[in-house]
């Protein structure tokens, strides 16, 4: 079986990148929003995985494994600080939180 | 990783001992002062632990860290400017109705990882020095969290992060998909021999860097400076505005040196357009602002704007400028932010404008202390900061970099305005009968012996190294010349 | 006993560290004793150095003494150096002296004030910046200096802060003044790009030794820069708006600061660089140029006058122009000998001011004086030898042989004039009106209002010796048809190039005859001044008060509408400015881009943009701008 192209491996990382990028900026819900940040983490790692492939080293999947790790702990803050919205704003709507502004 | 290798390193380790033993320390026994006193205790055998560091020769450990002069210089500076931040941050604390132990846990966890921002050689350490740093900051902006100003801060500082921290992964993975190198030594030599060509890299140094601006507060990834600056608990605020600024920025240099040698490179240009953008913007937003933090955190973004035009004139004594810059920047935020933190009560803290004034009568030496290090700011002679800018007006021109160092010049001029509006409020006497500022009357604030104690020392130091720059000066040229300059 | 130079700037410097941690403990004694002891100590210091100088001159008629290098990057290191010489012994004697009379002074009339102690911390920092101006070897310690005053400056205008009015004069003189600086900072970085250096003797001689091309073109601008920076701190047109609004201080502030010694500052570094106007014709006339146009101005401002110390003030004003007029036409000594005569009659003046203010109960307007000559006899002479020494009575007044020889080298020097000559005669006849304008008004006539205060000996005796000065003073320098005693000139010939006086103007200008036409023009001013004001000063005032003069009056009484121009054409504006920029200007980008991006990600939810929103759109949208410039150049 022919080898996937590092090219059409980065083009579906920067693809997914986009997606989460988008839902970022058009939805609310403050869940949703740590949802797309992880898509485009993750997006960002499967671009690693793709370009230790192209040089035949396991760095990228190293690098992977430490995008993993740390997401995992920006979500596990994100959603303390998401149930500390909650109590704080009453709704988990992002666009609530504008009191800060000037 | 041999035992020799555990002893250079030894300043890491010994940083991470103290994290871990304040959290040990706060199950068995939650005391406040014991945290601090751990805490202090820690950063002050950390420092220690520089000196046997600088006592070994090989100084790479694994392909990630370096423990060179330069990431030593900047260790020193960071564990220093984290301790003062400790101090600051007792009696702020102490008055607050939530746990403060864990409070110096994450402050520890932070400067880890802007140590190892500093120390690192390589993306992965890179990556994992950054998020750390992040991580706890998060936790620490939210720390007051009953007030929703600062879990609204929190939010934003954390979505902001995570984003633009994919946007630096994504853009390491593509420079490493296109040259093969994960290294600064790997970086080093990608930037120097950039060609027009190379679009994927170009991109990809592109997104590194807005990873690397976010961090900056450079714009226009600046947006996130003054909500968080306001929303922040103050010496949290302090935080971030000494300590994650200096360890990216240092960094910033050991990756990207060869970035000034090529006037006409893509990345050149990028930088030359964010340096002025953000004198500009960091500048003009400042005039009026009523909110002290907010005016503070304008401020800073102009104060990065010059660090990056020093970053941009080619040459070690450009580097020592950006490192001595480095220091002043630090000490006079701290010293500026120490007194907002000083000044805040236990409702709210002292950011308003109003809060100032007539403290010249109020409080002499706190209003002293503020104006010198305003002044400083604002690169007043007889003051550090004077000298800071001097170097980089010096090192710009130099590199004939004439465009940003007139830009400097005069954004450095508008700037005096709103330094000297607070300056000039807090002498005007506060009319008859008025509360000062909006504070609950009754309030007590955050000031306690330690802290104004401090903060003197801080200004003495500001007005010292005003008059007589040389020490530091040697430390800031002897700390640069260990990085490969072309 | 030179090495104790140091010591001279050091003393004052201590004072006002000591008051600073120890002014609560030390009481108003205390605090007296050590903000006027430590000048005084650098005054006798100052007298022991300064003769000990003049005794046995050092080589090169210069001391130089290095205290430490300020900072070293890549070969420029400027050091804290000392530099002891002519011209810089003079400005220190006059601040030291005149400074520790007016600091005595001061301790009576601010006897009942409540911020007593932080106007001595000021005023001896003052002391010591003026006197770090002066002695600064390189005019990068200069500049030092010439920040330290103006902060001073600033601070001790706006010392009764309670009063915003107050604290707005401060920051108008701060900031007019900052335009100046901008352009001396200018100058000294043009300088320093192009011969490498700042020490000024070393400069100077670089400079001089590289002349004429290729540097005119740098010497001409570097001249015109430090000129825009002497403009700035001596009051002249065009920035001179700040010094009228800065009596709003304390008299003895005005005296010290605004007379004797920070104004002249300007003076001092023209002086000092001579070498830079001497070698560029053009920037030596705009410098003459300057000095004309203000002597006028500020001169006939001074005639229109309510105010007595606005008044004193547009005096300062149009005295530092005959210095500068001096200055650009090569009569360097002479105006260094003015600034003496001035130093002494116009703190005299100043301070004489302050007694009589403090004694009406903070009566400024002298149409509300009068008839003081009896109630404050003391005062009335003393205030009277002051004017006549402004006013350049001959013979017995130090200002009489200090504005003489200036005038007689605006027109004997070989870059003089008649033009600058007439300007100088006029500008005298002016004087001689506005100086007794003042005496008549204040110290003749009915009283309108009642003393209720009067001076006690530390106001009187530095009243009495600066009147003593006043006459006294003029004596080092007598012309040559009286004599020829001038030590002075001898001592300022080791330091400054005399002036080139030749030709028949010259000829005619050092003689008896233009000695007596000043003497007829001053006399004719003086005699104008007592027809107009003594017996029918009713009538003047009514002429000044009619239809067809009254517009006058008022641009006169508006210092010429300086004022109302730049608030119209620079202060408005960038107010303007600031207060649209006020809220985040981002923040309408922000609107627009949440838009462009809703619209063009149509078929997902649309809703009301947040703010976290849009700060992300802001920052994907400058990744695309960036990538944009980068990828696509």
């Amino acid at each position: 079986m022919a080898a996937v192209s590092l090219d059409h491996v980065l083009a579906l990382a920067a693809v997914l990148f986009a997606v989460g990028f988008v839902g970022l900026l058009t939805r609310r819900n403050l869940i949703v929003v740590l949802a797309c940040i992880e898509i485009m983490l993750n997006a960002a790692g499967l671009a690693f995985v793709a370009a230790g492939a192209r040089w035949g080293q396991a760095d990228g999947q190293v690098m992977f494994l430490f995008v993993l790790a740390m997401a995992a702990a920006e979500v596990a803050v994100g959603l303390a600080l998401a149930i500390r919205f909650r109590q704080a704003m009453k709704s988990l709507d992002v666009d609530d939180a504008d009191r800060l502004r000037g | 990783m041999t035992a020799a290798d555990l002893l250079t390193v030894s300043p890491l380790i010994a940083l991470t001992l103290t994290a871990v033993v304040v959290m040990l320390a706060a199950a068995f026994r939650r005391s406040h002062a014991l945290a601090l006193r751990l805490t202090l205790g820690g950063l002050a055998a950390t420092f220690g632990t520089l000196f046997v560091a600088a006592s070994r020769d090989a100084r790479a450990v694994t392909l990630l860290v370096s423990m060179d002069a330069y990431t030593l210089f900047f260790i020193g500076l960071l564990t220093a400017t984290t301790a003062l931040v400790a101090i600051l941050s007792y009696q702020y604390l102490a008055q607050l109705p939530v746990q403060p132990e864990e409070y110096y846990v994450l402050l520890l966890t932070a400067t880890l990882g802007g140590v190892t921002l500093v120390a690192s050689t390589h993306f992965a350490a890179f990556f994992l020095g950054l998020e750390i740093l992040s991580v706890s900051l998060y936790a620490l902006i939210a720390y007051t969290a009953r007030r929703a100003a600062a879990v609204e801060a929190a939010v934003k500082y954390l979505v902001l992060a995570g984003a633009t921290s994919a946007f630096l992964i994504f853009g390491m993975a593509l420079v490493y998909a296109e040259t093969g190198t994960m290294t600064a030594a790997g970086m080093r030599d990608v930037v120097a021999g950039l060609h027009p060509g190379a679009v994927v890299t170009i991109i990809g140094l592109v997104m590194l860097l807005v990873g690397v601006g976010f961090k900056l507060a450079l714009v226009p990834f600046h947006m996130w400076t003054p909500d968080v600056y306001e929303g922040a608990p103050a010496p949290v605020t302090t935080y971030v505005a000494t300590v994650s600024k200096g360890a990216v920025f240092a960094l910033l240099l050991r990756f990207l040196l060869p970035v000034s040698a090529d006037q006409g490179s893509a990345v050149f240009l990028a930088l030359a357009a964010v340096a002025a953008a953000s004198m500009l913007a960091g500048n003009l937003l400042a005039l009026r602002q009523d909110n002290v933090k907010r005016m503070l955190a304008y401020s800073s973004i102009a104060h990065l704007g010059y660090l990056v035009v020093a970053f941009l004139a080619a040459g070690e004594r450009a580097g020592a400028a950006v490192a001595f810059y480095l220091v002043a920047y630090l000490t006079t935020t701290v010293t500026a932010f120490g007194v907002v933190t000083v000044l805040s009560t236990a409702d709210r803290d002292a950011d308003h404008l109003l809060d100032y004034r007539g403290l010249g009568a109020r409080r002499p030496v706190t209003a002293a202390v503020f104006t010198v290090a305003l002044l400083s700011l604002a690169g007043l002679p007889l003051t550090i900061g004077f000298i800071g800018k001097f170097l980089i007006v010096t090192a710009g021109s130099g590199a004939a970099l004439w465009t940003l160092v007139v830009l400097l010049v005069v954004t450095s001029a508008v700037g005096l305005y709103y330094y000297t509006r607070v300056i000039v409020a807090m002498y005007v006497r506060a009319p008859e009968g008025a509360q000062a500022g909006r504070t609950a009357p009754g309030a007590r604030a955050a000031t306690g012996a330690p802290a104004v104690f401090t903060l003197v020392a801080l200004t003495a130091f500001l007005l010292a190294t005003g008059v007589y720059p040389q020490p530091l000066l040697r430390l800031a040229e002897h700390a640069v010349s260990v990085l490969p300059w072309p | 006993m030179l090495s104790l130079l140091w010591l001279i700037p050091a003393l004052p410097a201590a004072g006002s560290v000591l008051l600073v941690l120890f002014g609560r403990r030390l009481g108003r004694g205390g605090t007296a004793w050590v903000g006027t002891g430590s000048v005084s100590l650098s005054a006798v210091l100052a007298l022991l150095v300064c003769g000990s100088f003049l005794a046995a001159p050092p080589a090169g008629d210069a001391y130089r003494q290095v205290l430490w290098t300020w900072f070293d990057v890549g070969g420029f290191a400027p050091a804290i150096g000392l530099h002891l010489d002519a011209v810089s012994i003079v400005w220190v004697l006059v601040i030291t002296v005149v400074g520790f009379l007016i600091h005595l002074y001061s301790v009576e009339h601010m006897e009942r004030d409540d911020g007593f102690t932080r106007f001595f911390i000021y005023m001896d920092l003052f002391v010591f910046s003026m006197l770090v101006l002066v002695l600064a070897d390189n005019l990068l310690l200069l500049y030092l200096g010439w920040e330290g005053v103006g902060l001073c400056s600033y601070l001790l205008i706006a010392f009764w802060q309670e009063d915003a009015q107050n604290v707005y004069s401060g920051r108008k003189a701060f900031i007019v003044t900052r335009v100046g600086d901008t352009a001396l900072i200018a100058g000294l970085f043009l300088l320093f790009t192009h011969y490498h250096t700042l020490e000024i003797g070393q400069l100077m001689h670089l400079v001089a030794s590289r002349s004429p091309a290729p540097d005119s073109g740098v010497v001409l601008a570097a001249g015109l820069l430090l000129l825009g920076g002497a403009v700035g701190k001596s009051a002249q047109a065009p920035l001179q708006t700040w010094l009228p609004d800065a009596m709003a201080g304390p008299s003895p502030v005005s005296a010290l600061i605004h007379a004797a010694t920070m104004v002249t500052a300007g003076v001092y570094l023209i002086a000092r660089t001579n070498v830079l106007y001497t070698l560029a014709p053009d920037a030596r006339l705009a410098v003459a140029i300057v000095g004309t146009v203000t002597l006028l101005l500020a001169g006939f401002s001074a005639l229109v006058q309510r105010d007595l110390k606005r008044a004193l003030a547009y005096s300062t004003i149009s005295q530092i122009g005959y210095m500068f007029l001096a200055l650009g036409v090569s009569g360097w000594e002479a105006a260094v000998f003015h600034f003496m005569t001035h130093a002494f009659f116009k703190a005299l003046l100043f301070l004489a001011a302050g007694v009589v203010i403090v004694a009406l109960a903070d009566e400024h307007d002298i149409f509300r004086m009068g008839g003081l000559r009896r109630e404050l006899p003391a005062v009335f002479a003393t205030f009277t030898v002051g004017a006549a020494a402004l006013a350049a009575l001959p013979l017995v007044t130090d200002g009489f042989y200090s504005k003489d020889l200036i005038i007689a080298t605006s027109l004997g020097s070989v870059d003089g004039g008649a033009w600058f000559y007439v300007a100088s005669l006029i500008g005298a006849f002016v004087t001689g009106l506005y100086s007794f304008r003042l005496v008549w008004l204040v110290f003749f006539g009915a009283r309108r209002t009642e003393v209720s205060r009067r001076p006690r000996w530390r106001q009187l005796v530095p009243l009495y010796a600066l009147a003593a000065l006043s006459v006294t003073g003029g004596f080092v320098w007598m012309p040559a048809w009286l004599g020829g005693f001038e030590p002075l000139r001898k001592l300022l010939d080791t330091a400054l190039p005399p002036a080139p006086m030749e030709g028949a103007a010259a000829h005619f200008a050092e003689s008896v005859g233009a000695a007596l036409i000043t003497i007829l023009v001053v006399a004719a001013g003086v005699g104008l001044s007592y027809v107009l004001w003594m017996p029918r000063r009713e009538r003047t005032q009514a002429f000044a008060a009619a239809p067809s003069v009254q517009p006058l009056v008022a641009l006169w009484l508006g210092g010429w509408g300086f004022d109302w121009f730049y608030e119209r054409v620079f202060v408005r504006p960038v107010k303007r400015f600031a207060h649209w920029a006020r809220h985040d200007l981002v923040d309408h980008v922000v609107g627009g881009i949440a838009w462009l991006n809703l619209a063009g990600w149509r078929g997902l939810s649309a809703g009301q943009n947040g703010r976290l929103r849009g700060y992300l759109a802001v920052t994907g949208l400058g990744v695309v701008l960036v990538l944009a410039v980068v990828v696509l150049r």
